[in-house]
């Protein structure tokens, strides 16, 4: 953590022999085969550039991961267990026999090349100028076309248009009530897909992403569908303290099924569905908002803070719907690059966390989410403070404070007049005019 | 409490295990196609009998996921058939009165002596001033080995005097109560080949015996195991801001090579540190530091594997988690008075390993582990003695040491 920048850098492991890098400054390594992301890596100029046994060694652990995780003859699809970590399920007896590992790496990782016409991509956006900007170019330069690119503009002004304008084929629709879920839902009710992807005004899109979502939905068991969110930027240091310090938008590497024994599991301390994903990249089928309903607008951005997405989660595997984690959906997201702007979101994340919970108790009478509020969470404060106290490590109270403040703002939300007792609002059949 | 040590080969069907009534578990070594994949402990009922079935299932959980990993790395380095001739190799065992263990170790590097894909392979045994000629007369007994009588007592001392008597480009330290792996030259030779450049190699600790309470309960608790995964070492670490001054991770000094040439360069080792009963540690620790810090690379490979004979006591253990404290504050005084641009690093550490050491007391304790609690406490203790001026003691002790051997 003492480096002072963090250059990202992309390595592809299947055509790798030698690591360049010159070893004078630190890196942030991210490891792919061919389209397929592997996983990722710090290091410090010292332990630059990578020795070729380092890189085999990368690629056979990377390699081997994958493998047991995505080829169904050595037990894959893998369930998620508590911790949103993979479940193993590989017989030696089937291993044994297996020949050309590194051609089934090769056919895992091949793209495919399939129309995405059915896919709708929803953004919500408000004030984000060029940020906005940079998302549509990559959302327009995809491999596979989605069907339609809707961006919900969340601003006053309506500030959007003009850039959605140099963009062709994007439709420009506006929102003015503020709130991410308020404008989600605008989204969703707008679009015509039946499958609709979200992604944010922050991130910007590898190309292969919507052509993975749509394989990944030909699965008809699947609900949902969450993707990997690398960073795209690791230049300051609020930048690296969200990464590292507070984990980032997780970090796994494996493809995982969150349904409803990972919720059962879970659930009698508050179902972690926080680890399933993000909504800077996620999808649903278009069917599940007619089931369980939109996203609750006292919930996200805007409205409680955040949330709304793992609330939604929530609900659909406490209705026995299914959601996939498929790291293969890749995008970048911009992480705030100001301390302060960073305080401001992990406050807010802890402030709709708490409120989320309180949403999910009332919903379903489960007690295991006051277990977290008045258990889980006060003992993960008291944890990190003791550690920081302890370790005297930097940036560790930089992000307590704010954490605490969000906890304790959330709790208002308990006492609030007629807030609790809203619900998530409806989807009709045939959209807003029903 | 005995456990019975089983190689399991996994590319084959696995036979069932039958245990004697004295015996009431099995330490599992798994190997795929020879190569060590893992070590499993399983406590059972004694004398019942593992069935193949049962042994399936643990391969299937225990095992696979590195076997398929061991598997990818054989096909990756299939084809790449890139054999630059190997350098000069010196094996020394540094003894002291334990004529039988020697032998022992002997016998084992007899057997892979034969096959060696060194250019030239000496063994030199360092006798660390034996009481009687046993230990020569052990070495007499087998062909071609090059005895050394070191009068200095102290185990750095001997690997100072190896040091100087070998010829080899390279030297593996192997402690007279191991013994070694059947790969443990290919194993050497593997992570030399394929680390040009390296300072120095460490490799995996297994259990030579697990006959006694005290031995099954070390290996238990972490033992000198280090795992099955190759790691590699430089002068730091983005996840780790304290590396390199918890260089216990690298391995053990019962079984670490060196380029010889680095260690003359480096100064040998730290004859203050290692020296026997009163300081019995911290030598390792040291040379792994000082060869990190001089900016050459450490590469742990689990194939360069050696078995431990671990303590046989409860009090025998005491005493080595004793020293283990003793050994790290003794290094770590010494380094952080030594290495002044790692200082805030050294002392770090200090805070950190009382704080770790109080932590998992207070959770045995809370768990009423009586046994662990009374271990962690040797631990502490050591570690407060070795912090209230172990090394300086040491260092009048060695000192009087070299005056009497002058």
């Amino acid at each position: 953590m003492t480096a002072p920048s963090l250059p990202i850098r992309h390595l592809d492991l299947s055509t790798m022999r030698a690591d360049t890098h010159p070893g004078d400054e630190a890196a942030f390594s991210i490891f792919w085969w061919k389209e397929l992301p592997l996983g990722m890596r710090a290091s410090l100029p010292e332990e630059l550039p990578f020795s070729e046994a380092q890189l085999r060694q990368f690629t056979a652990e990377y390699g081997a991961a994958q493998l047991s995780a995505r080829s169904p003859a050595l037990g894959a699809p893998l369930r998620a267990t508590h911790e949103g970590k993979p479940k193993q399920a590989l017989a030696l007896s089937q291993l044994l026999v297996e020949h050309d590992l590194v051609g089934e790496l090769d056919r895992l990782a091949a793209a495919p090349a399939l129309p995405a016409t059915q896919i709708s991509v929803v953004i919500c956006t408000r004030d984000r100028g060029e940020a906005l900007a940079e998302c549509l170019r990559s959302v327009t330069t995809q491999r596979s076309a989605p069907g339609e690119i809707v961006v919900v503009d969340n601003s006053s002004e309506g500030s959007a248009k003009p850039i959605c304008g140099r963009f062709p084929g994007v439709r420009h629709v506006r929102e003015p009530r503020p709130g991410l879920s308020i404008a989600r839902n605008t989204g969703i009710r707008m679009s015509r897909g039946d499958v609709i992807a979200f992604t944010d005004d922050d991130v910007e899109l590898h190309p292969g992403w919507i052509v993975e979502i749509g394989r990944a939905f030909a699965d008809q068991s699947i609900d949902a569908l969450t993707g990997l969110v690398l960073p795209a930027r690791l230049d300051t240091q609020a930048q690296r303290m969200f990464q590292f310090d507070k984990g980032g938008f997780g970090s796994t590497f494996i493809p995982l099924r969150f349904d409803n024994r990972f919720f059962a599991e879970t659930r009698p301390h508050g179902a972690h569905v926080w680890k399933m994903g993000a909504g800077a990249n996620m999808a649903f089928r278009r069917n599940l908002f007619e089931r369980i309903g939109l996203f609750d607008e006292r919930l996200g951005a805007g409205a409680a803070g955040c949330s709304e997405d793992s609330e939604l989660w929530y609900r659909m595997l406490a209705n026995g719907g299914v959601c996939l984690y498929e790291p293969r959906a890749v995008v970048f997201h911009h992480h705030r690059r100001d301390l302060a702007g960073l305080r401001r979101q992990i406050r807010s994340y802890m402030k709709g966390h708490v409120a989320a919970l309180i949403v999910q108790h009332d919903a379903f009478h489960d007690r295991g989410n006051f277990v977290r509020i008045f258990g889980q969470l006060p003992l993960y404060f008291l944890k990190s403070f003791l550690k920081g106290l302890l370790e005297g490590r930097r940036g560790q109270p930089a992000t307590l404070a704010p954490e605490i403040a969000g906890y304790a703002a959330g709790l208002q939300f308990l006492f609030r007049p007629g807030w609790r007792g809203k619900h998530a609002p409806r989807l009709l059949i045939d959209g807003e005019r029903a | 409490m005995t456990y019975r040590l089983v190689e399991f080969e996994l590319s084959k069907p696995p036979p069932a295990i039958e245990l004697t009534p004295e015996e009431n578990g099995v330490g599992l070594i798994g190997r795929w196609n020879d190569q060590l994949v893992g070590f499993e402990m399983i406590a059972v009922h004694s004398g019942s009998t593992l069935s193949a079935e049962e042994l399936r299932t643990l391969a299937d959980q225990r095992f696979a996921p590195r076997v398929l990993i061991a598997m990818m790395e054989a096909e990756l380095t299939a084809g790449g058939s890139r054999h630059k001739p190997l350098p000069s190799l010196s094996i020394a065992i540094c003894t002291k009165d334990r004529a039988e263990r020697l032998s022992r170790l002997l016998h084992s590097l007899d057997a892979v002596r034969d096959n060696s894909p060194f250019g030239q392979v000496e063994i030199v045994v360092v006798d660390n001033a034996s009481t009687d000629s046993a230990t020569r007369e052990a070495v007499e007994s087998f062909d071609g080995i090059r005895y050394v009588f070191e009068p200095k007592a102290g185990l750095d001392f001997a690997r100072n005097a190896a040091l100087q008597a070998a010829t080899g480009a390279l030297i593996a330290y192997l402690d007279d109560d191991v013994v070694v792996d059947r790969n443990w030259l290919m194993g050497l030779a593997k992570a030399c080949s394929d680390n040009p450049g390296a300072g120095g190699f460490t490799g995996l600790v297994l259990p030579y015996r697990l006959d006694t309470e005290a031995q099954i309960y070390f290996e238990r608790r972490g033992g000198f195991g280090r795992g099955f995964y190759r790691n590699e070492f430089r002068g730091s670490r983005f996840d780790n801001p304290l590396h390199p001054v918890g260089s216990g991770v690298l391995g053990a000094g019962c079984n670490m090579a060196f380029e010889r040439a680095l260690l003359i360069e480096l100064g040998g080792f730290d004859e203050a540190l290692d020296t026997g009963a009163p300081l019995p540690g911290g030598g390792d620790l040291d040379i792994f530091y000082r060869v990190l810090r001089s900016g050459r690379t450490m590469v742990y490979e689990p194939q360069f594997a050696v078995y431990h004979e671990h303590r046989e006591t409860i009090a025998q253990l005491r005493r080595q988690y004793w020293s283990w404290g003793l050994g790290m504050m003794a290094f770590l005084v010494k380094s952080s008075r030594s290495d002044h641009e790692l200082r805030s690093r050294h002392d770090a550490m200090v805070r950190w390993w009382f704080v770790d050491q109080t932590r998992m007391l207070v959770r045995a304790a809370s768990a009423l582990r009586g046994r662990d609690v009374r271990f962690g406490l040797n631990e502490l203790w050591g570690g407060i003695c070795g912090l209230a001026g172990e090394y300086d003691r040491s260092c009048t002790r060695t000192k009087a040491i070299r005056e009497l051997n002058r």
